[in-house]
């Protein structure tokens, strides 16, 4: 866990994302080709503009969300939106060579999943079959095993997860505990996981969504004035003690606090909006940005699973993104609020 | 006459493994972005096949070693020596500049997927940046070979 330990930040703007592996030739270029496809940030904003809901629809008419004839409803989109992330994933796991590393990439499914499934279980609400179908253990077999109490068909991790999750939650009866706990299992996981499969790139985009993580969670405490300290997730490039220090400081100390760090301008510009209009609106902007801004550095390589890995998660941020103004635009809200959500 | 053949089997060989690599790779982008985009077939092939040049100079040089060999009625040690280190600039050149092209043409090949009107100017001329060393080093195998006098 050397690597872990070490908080010293010796990159510019991005943290490393590993060399070429040759064995990617082949998916590398395909996705290159895809990547030609994506919606740029001027359709994206198109749609934000658009006069109605059929005027976005036809903004899309020429690309892989067309509904190809008229909507009936919404949820024919959604429909449409969740075959689009189908695919994007089957391909996406087509494409690996490394099973390890999508194994990896879906745990994120499994824990969102138990997430779910644990908060229901401990506010005594039905455990529900709705769970994500991408994760390593299929959906159908949560709401079985959390009936049944009985949790040796999940993966280690899942298993230690859900014990810590569960026994957080009865040491002070308040849900956040599980959340906690779990957010802190998943970065453990991850980070432990990159490490022994040797993945730069996912080590250091796991250190970074940590780091992103920690700067949310501290303008949150500090914005609800709570004083817990032991909420920060270890394994970021971020120090903790730079983050508990944040704590005691007001918020004009902030920045000057992540001045060292590559995380400057994501804090000077969310606690600068934070202060006068009260919204963690720019912050999450911006921590978005940063980490798409990493995910584009996969660029650079020629062929390995950086490229691919950061096309699914940069497509799913479109699908996503796409149904967000889809909805806006059905529920006929101000294109003025939706741009604010896109951060223009 | 033994090391002399063997300088001869290491001028085709070594340059033919590296062309063979460097195809591979750069075959393979060249695959995967004509799965999406097979109009752009044109535009590639010659990113793909501009590693196999260095093949083709070690079999030539190869090829010229032995007509060499065989022109000597009795081979001395010097001369066989002499044929053996004609064979290496082209070799050594010939493999490690192949895979290096190869990588070269790949980046290319990528470019090309997003920006096909650089696919000559980038794409190409890039990868004909390293075949200039390949041909050093088949000229200094070739003027090594000429020096070498039939008795």
């Amino acid at each position: 866990m050397a690597t872990v330990q070490q908080a010293v930040i010796d990159f510019h703007r991005y943290p490393p994302i590993g060399t070429d592996d040759w064995r990617y030739g082949f998916a590398t270029g395909k996705i290159r080709c895809l990547e030609t496809t994506m919606l740029s940030r001027a359709t994206l904003l198109d749609l934000a503009n658009a006069e109605s809901f059929s005027a976005a629809m036809d903004l899309l008419s020429s690309t892989e969300y067309s509904a190809g004839g008229a909507v009936e409803s919404f949820a024919q989109i959604e429909e449409l939106l969740l075959q689009r992330r189908h695919e994007l994933r089957t391909l996406f796991i087509a494409l690996m060579q490394d099973p390890e590393l999508v194994e990896l990439l879906r745990a994120r499914h499994d824990f969102a999943n138990m997430r779910l499934a644990i908060r229901r279980v401990v506010t005594d609400r039905p455990i529900g079959l709705d769970y994500s179908d991408f994760g390593s253990v299929p959906a159908e077999e949560f709401e079985e095993a959390f009936e049944q109490e009985n949790y040796s068909r999940f993966p280690m991790y899942l298993q230690e997860a859900i014990e810590e999750a569960v026994l957080a939650y009865y040491e002070n009866k308040d849900i956040r505990s599980v959340d906690y706990a779990i957010d802190r299992c998943e970065a453990k996981y991850r980070i432990r996981t990159s490490e022994e499969l040797g993945s730069v790139f996912l080590l250091s985009f796991y250190r970074v969504r940590i780091d992103l993580t920690n700067i949310r969670t501290l303008l949150r405490l500090k914005a609800a004035e709570r004083d817990e300290r032991d909420l920060f997730l270890p394994g970021g490039f971020v120090e903790i003690e730079r983050l508990v220090h944040g704590l005691d400081l007001g918020y004009e100390g902030l920045a000057p606090l992540f001045f060292a760090t590559p995380y400057y301008e994501v804090v000077e510009g969310g606690v600068a909006y934070f202060t006068t209009e009260q919204s963690f609106l720019r912050l999450e902007r911006l921590c978005e940005e940063y980490l798409f801004g990493f995910l584009r550095t996969t660029r650079s390589i020629t062929a390995g699973p950086q490229p691919i890995i950061a096309y699914l998660l940069l497509k799913e941020n479109e699908i996503r993104m796409v149904r967000m103004l889809l909805s806006a635009k059905n529920n006929g809200m101000d294109a003025k609020l939706i741009l604010d959500r896109l951060g223009e | 006459m033994g090391i002399a053949l063997l300088g001869a089997a290491l001028a085709a060989f070594m340059a033919g493994i590296g062309s063979a690599v460097g195809i591979g790779i750069a075959g393979r982008s060249a695959t995967g972005v004509l799965s999406e985009k097979p109009e752009r077939y044109g535009q590639l092939f010659l990113q793909v096949v501009l590693p196999g040049t260095q093949g083709f100079y070690g079999f030539v040089i190869a090829f010229l070693a032995m007509g060499k060999i065989y022109s000597f009625t009795t081979l001395d040690i010097s001369n066989a020596l002499a044929i053996f280190a004609s064979c290496l600039p082209v070799a050594f050149a010939g493999m490690l500049s192949a895979i290096h092209q190869g990588k070269t043409c790949a980046a290319g090949i990528l470019m090309t997927a997003k920006r096909p009107e650089m696919a000559v100017k980038a794409g190409v001329l890039y990868a004909a940046m390293v075949e200039v060393y390949a041909v050093l080093g088949f000229l200094i195998s070739l003027l090594i070979q000429m020096k070498i006098e039939a008795a």
